[in-house]
């Protein structure tokens, strides 16, 4: 009996030898196998929101109901038309487009102040703009309701958009890489007389078009995606942005006018901008995030 | 450095903070400064404000609900940064291993960082829905009675479920690059001392990527306070019996809810402490980490 438990145990450590063997050589099957698991764990909730948002009625009570139906046309349809989820997706996109914009030329601008102009207590106007990092939304939202009230901007595309348009975490990223650019290009461009508009559009920018790219996807996934001060600010339903058109969405559910299937072809359509934009602009948005952390 | 100032004119480098500088006083600074003043105050709808010095904080130090409100906050971002962490860390682990269809693993968990909260929010109530969801289902198979609309425990969990799955992405972007960070020679050195599998990520990898998982554990925990709003809103809206009442919420509710400003805005002043926590102990830990990142 220990004979057998003996050979027994050489058998496995044979067994654990070759694994590790495998592992220098290349990653196992058992590698890949995890990461599909992983992988289809991490789609699996949006991948039964598309298939839902193909079906007639959004009754999907088993795994086996999770075939698409033929209704796609007619539900996408249906939201975007009849629950104005059309007018939901253009006022975000019209937010969304506003903020990049604004905060784009915004802190391109401060960013260039602090790195190339001779400025007196430098360190403290950045760390007054860096400050603001502690001041996100959540903390302020109450003043600032009564604030958009007393200026009358409630309920406007000012009100979800100008507060949104300094951004510490922006100037920061674009300190940085102007940093990054050699002291020599711009001294040879200070040695030809190149003046502060042109240095900044025939230097500057050029040089930064990665950059520029990777920040504005940061910019536009995090205008897009805003919910809760769109919910407080914003009441009419025409001025209404698609992350909070979808709790409207659901309200009618709740209240049975309205199938799960339209909720998630809305759920669709809101996820699709911020999505393709990330697949598409992958590399430098990856390249930004890693200048953000130095 | 210094030789990159090339321009020294007061007016224009004013003018280029000019935007940013005063989008942080009026819509910043001015209303957080506020948020402080009324936090003094008796403030509602339709009445003047009347001053009561420290009685609003008082409410909160004697206010049970809020001390539950507080432990919950504290309990739920305790699970979701260590069920964030853990779960990129293995998938970040994973994709390092492999050396084929790297680049397709990674974007299929990174997309994630594109999700809107919302649509997140509103996925997970329909998969994981008592009596409609596809997953509710075969869990229960497993012996559990799906019933979160009910039982606070269970709502805690999906929420909790959601606001991870939701994080994923995020966390991976920055752990790769890490990973990819470590120098090539150490991986095969451990390998070839048949240093395997986890054990190589958790004595090998980890310690050295301390500066970015501390970094990420307190980007975590901020976004656990402060971005899970929308999935607790669609998911339970702080409910059962205030089992998912997280203080983001619970201060939405004070505001907009039941307009008790004066009190919202202790609330506010409450949270900004711990935003300022926060960020003053990702600069310690940067700081003392900073050489490993040069």
């Amino acid at each position: 009996m220990p004979a057998l438990l003996q050979y027994a145990k050489r058998g496995v450590d044979a067994l654990r030898r070759d694994r590790s063997t495998e592992t220098v050589r290349g990653a196992s099957p058992g590698t890949h196998l995890q990461l599909w698991v992983l992988v289809l764990a991490v789609v699996f909730p949006v991948a039964v929101a598309v298939i839902v948002s193909t079906k007639e009625t959004g009754v999907v009570t088993s795994l086996g109901d999770l075939l698409p139906g033929s209704y796609a046309v007619e539900n996408y349809r249906e939201a975007l038309v009849d629950y104005r989820f059309g007018r939901f997706m253009w006022n975000s996109l019209a937010m969304s487009l506003v903020i990049v914009v604004g905060k784009l030329v915004v802190s391109v601008f401060a960013a260039m102040a602090v790195v190339y102009y001779r400025i007196p207590y430098k360190d403290l106007v950045f760390l007054f703009i860096l400050f603001t990092l502690l001041l996100p939304v959540p903390v302020r939202f109450v003043p600032l309701f009564q604030l958009m009230n007393d200026l009358g901007w409630s309920n406007t595309i000012l009100a979800i958009t100008v507060p949104y348009v300094a951004s510490a975490t922006t100037v920061f990223i674009l300190r940085q890489h102007f940093l990054s650019i050699p002291a020599s290009i711009v001294e040879t461009a200070k040695l030809d007389g190149v003046g502060p508009l042109r240095f900044m559009l025939f230097v500057l920018l050029p040089m930064s078009k990665g950059v520029l790219v990777g920040v504005s996807i940061i910019m536009f996934v995090y205008a897009w995606n805003q919910y809760l001060w769109p919910l407080i600010i914003i009441d009419s339903e025409a001025n209404q942005v698609a992350q909070v058109g979808l709790q409207l969405l659901q309200g009618d559910v709740q209240g049975g006018q309205l199938s799960w299937s339209l909720v998630m072809a809305g759920s669709t359509l809101t996820l699709l901008p911020p999505l393709l934009l990330m697949i598409v602009f992958r590399k430098p948005l990856l390249k930004t995030f890693n200048i953000q952390q130095k | 450095m210094s030789t990159r100032e090339i321009f020294d004119s007061r007016i224009e480098s004013g003018l280029l903070l000019l935007p940013t500088l005063v989008v942080s006083v009026v819509f910043l600074y001015y209303p957080t400064a506020m948020a402080v003043r009324t936090s003094f105050f008796d403030s509602s709808f339709g009445q003047a404000d009347e001053f009561v010095g420290l009685e609003n904080y008082a409410a909160l130090v004697t206010d049970s609900a809020y001390h539950s409100s507080v432990l919950l906050s504290v309990l739920f971002a305790a699970v979701v940064v260590a069920g964030v962490m853990a779960v990129s860390l293995y998938l970040t682990f994973l994709i390092h291993e492999v050396d084929t269809g790297q680049g397709v693993y990674l974007i299929s968990v990174i997309w994630p960082y594109a999700l809107p909260p919302a649509v997140g929010a509103l996925v997970f109530l329909f998969i994981a829905h008592p009596t409609l969801g596809v997953l509710t289902g075969p869990i229960e198979a497993l012996g559990v009675d799906v019933d979160w609309f009910n039982d606070g425990p269970q709502a805690f969990v999906v929420v909790a479920l959601a606001a991870i799955w939701k994080q994923i992405g995020y966390n991976v972007i920055f752990m790769i690059a890490a990973m990819n960070n470590v120098p090539d020679t150490l991986t095969e050195t451990a390998r070839l001392d048949g240093v395997s599998g986890l054990r190589r990520l958790v004595s090998v990898y980890v310690p050295i990527m301390t500066p970015t998982l501390f970094f990420l554990v307190v980007i975590n925990t901020i976004y656990a306070f402060f971005s899970t709003f929308a999935f607790v809103d669609l998911l339970t809206s702080g409910g059962p019996s205030n089992a998912t009442n997280i203080l983001i919420f619970d201060l939405y509710q004070e505001g907009f809810s039941f307009f008790n400003f004066g009190v919202a805005s202790a609330k506010s002043v409450v949270l900004f402490l711990v935003v300022g926590a926060l960020m003053l102990v990702q600069f310690r830990v940067t700081d003392e980490y900073s050489y490993y990142g040069a």
